[in-house]
């Protein structure tokens, strides 16, 4: 026992996880006709009411929904208290009958409830988490403890009243949902910025909202992006903020060994009157990776936007960023 | 344990004070009181090429010449000090490309807060040198260089042992602490985690201070210290002044010291609310890095050097 413990420091400085050893992503069931998907709120709250558009929709692609106890429930700005909001997340990750959670919505909470939840059963039997923004935060956590994909996506909130008046690319945006849970070959096309640096890379495919992914930083949620492709996008940030939030990124190494970039919707606060920042988004990411060499992709559709792609987080993806064209599609 | 803590010379009447801008602008006629007060204090001022200079954006200057100003008076025998006009947002931009060699080897104060807490944060963790957190160039406008939270500032940089009072706040948890003083801006240390800035807080006092944040916003960044195991073994916090919060269209539902309040429940140190640091006038220097006692009284707090 001494001995073994006296070598214990040596080791000491490898911070890998468990989860990274392992090759492979574990992909959670692709879900069938009848399978159950469970509608949970871990941050903002919903009324029962909001959730109906998502609830017919989904229903109509022939899968069931059940509503977890925090729809309907509000605390200010919460869907229920965090003991609510955890419990209700603790019995959909427990029960066996739910086959994936959609994320009612985002706003803020999910960092207050993460380190509670317990992943055991499901660790023993994967299922997908569905959502973005502030799920930013389960998406890093379970990627980076667990190895274990999920689909970062537009949750209830999005779902539009009228089907019929929604727009092409938000009705598609939303389809790509049952797509990705149905086991699809994922396809995606952005148009072509000038601005994009060309090149061809295979990598899983990481990432999330840009200011969660910098609070998790220093965290057991951290992610982990060493060998990704990472996607980041944000909304109602001034530049100066999204400036400092790449410089995190790039200070605690999260740009050095990328595969690929992937820049989605960034809707920017503009300015206050005299304070102007002086450099657009482009010069605010090519700057920080002007010495790395992998592709990067701007105006990608993803983000707080109608166009907003259901992306499978974890799972390897081929990035191909032509002049003329912009490609990312799941490997299968 | 401990590596002391370097503490740069104190300054004596005729000594140089260099001052930069390495963040935001500043026009120089917003800096005029303060120059001529340090002046007035027995202190030669070198005022660098950015303060008023004719950048046309945010910043005071290009990366290049805000990092050059600062790598001069870094670099400079003559400056004693380097006193920050502003802060605003910049120095995480170039303090990767400082090189802080000379420095290393012939301290000098490094002064300013806000932003600058970058830098605070900055020479602690990597070389464990002092440096003061104090107000800036526009807390000495509009009678602001009579007030005590700027005489602070003069009495610091003359070496005057720190000793401040405050009333106790109604949410203070009473007890004592000792251990060394570092912190800052909350954003600015949620910024920081997890790149070479970050800092060690186990076993120190911490003090936080926030401006013009959503609430929601600073229960995460709370959260983002506390997952990132920054205030499970404190000696003991100080939360200054978290001025201007703003609130989702909901309202959030508790204020930020409420906030900070629950989050640090579980943990049995010493903590006090409303102490003089923050982005209002109430903003004493603290010399960070060095060591403290703080005692939270019934009704009364104090911070002694």
């Amino acid at each position: 026992m001494i001995t073994a413990a006296a070598t214990l420091p040596i080791l000491s400085g490898t911070h890998e996880k468990p989860a990274d050893k392992r090759k492979h992503i574990i992909v959670p069931p692709y879900l069938k006709p009848g399978d159950v998907i469970g509608i949970t709120c871990p941050a903002g709250n919903i009324t029962a009411e909001e959730i109906m558009p998502a609830v017919q929709q989904i229903e109509s692609w022939g899968f069931r929904t059940k509503a977890g106890d925090t729809i309907g429930k509000k605390d200010f700005t919460f869907g229920g208290t965090d003991q609510e909001r955890w419990a209700d997340f603790q019995h959909m990750l427990d029960d066996t009958s739910i086959s994936a959670i959609l994320c009612a919505r985002g706003g803020y909470g999910a960092i207050r409830i993460i380190d509670k939840l317990g992943f055991d059963k499901f660790k023993a039997k994967p299922k997908w988490i569905i959502g973005f923004s502030d799920i930013t935060v389960i998406h890093c956590h379970v990627n980076r403890n667990m190895n274990i994909a999920s689909i970062h996506s537009k949750m209830c909130n999005s779902f539009p009243d009228d089907w019929s008046k929604a727009e092409p690319v938000q009705v598609e945006s939303i389809l790509s949902i049952r797509k990705a849970l149905a086991g699809e070959q994922m396809l995606y096309t952005a148009i072509p910025d000038p601005m994009n640096r060309t090149g061809t890379t295979e990598a899983p495919l990481v990432g999330g909202n840009l200011k969660t992914l910098e609070t998790l930083s220093g965290t057991r949620s951290d992610l982990i992006t060493a060998g990704k492709i990472l996607f980041v996008e944000d909304t109602g940030e001034y530049l100066y903020s999204i400036d400092r939030m790449f410089w995190n990124l790039k200070r605690s190494g999260k740009l050095d060994t990328l595969k690929g970039l992937v820049i989605g919707g960034f809707k920017i606060k503009p300015d206050d009157p005299g304070e102007e920042f002086g450099k657009t988004i482009y010069d605010i990411v090519l700057e920080k990776v002007k010495d790395l060499g992998y592709p990067v992709c701007f105006n990608f559709p993803v983000g707080h936007q109608k166009e907003n792609y259901a992306l499978k987080e974890g799972i390897s993806h081929r990035l191909e960023v032509r002049p003329d064209s912009c490609t990312l599609k799941e490997i299968k | 344990m401990y590596n002391m803590v370097k503490i740069p010379a104190y300054l004596k009447p005729g000594d140089a004070i260099g001052v930069v801008c390495p963040a935001g602008y500043m026009s120089y006629e917003k800096a005029q009181v303060c120059i001529s007060t340090m002046q007035d204090w027995g202190y030669n001022v070198k005022v660098g090429p950015n303060l008023g200079s004719t950048s046309q954006n945010y910043f005071s200057g290009t990366d290049r010449e805000r990092l050059e100003e600062f790598q001069n008076m870094l670099d400079d025998d003559e400056i004693r000090a380097i006193f920050c006009a502003r802060g605003g947002y910049g120095i995480g931009r170039i303090i990767d490309r400082i090189r802080f060699g000379e420095f290393k080897k012939n301290p000098k104060w490094v002064i300013g807060f806000s932003d600058v807490t970058i830098l605070h944060a900055h020479l602690y963790s990597n070389f464990k040198i002092a440096s003061l957190h104090a107000p800036m160039a526009s807390a000495f406008n509009e009678e602001g260089f009579r007030n005590e939270y700027v005489l602070s500032l003069k009495n610091a940089l003359k070496g005057a042992k720190i000793k401040y009072h405050c009333p106790a706040h109604e949410f203070n948890r009473k007890g004592e602490a000792v251990g060394e003083l570092v912190g800052g801006n909350l954003s600015l240390l949620a910024h920081v985690t997890g790149t070479g800035s970050d800092i060690k807080t186990r076993g120190r006092i911490l003090f936080l201070e926030d401006v013009g944040e959503y609430l929601y916003n600073v229960d995460r960044m709370m959260y983002q210290l506390l997952r990132g195991g920054k205030l499970d073994h404190l000696a003991g916090l100080i939360i200054g002044g978290f001025s201007e919060n703003k609130d989702t269209e909901r309202p959030y539902g508790k204020t930020a010291y409420e906030i900070i309040r629950a989050i640090v429940k579980p943990f049995p140190y010493p903590v006090c609310f409303g102490f003089p640091v923050s982005h209002q006038k109430e903003n004493y220097a603290l010399k960070v890095g060095l060591g403290y006692k703080l005692r939270v009284g019934k009704s009364r707090v104090t911070l002694e050097e």
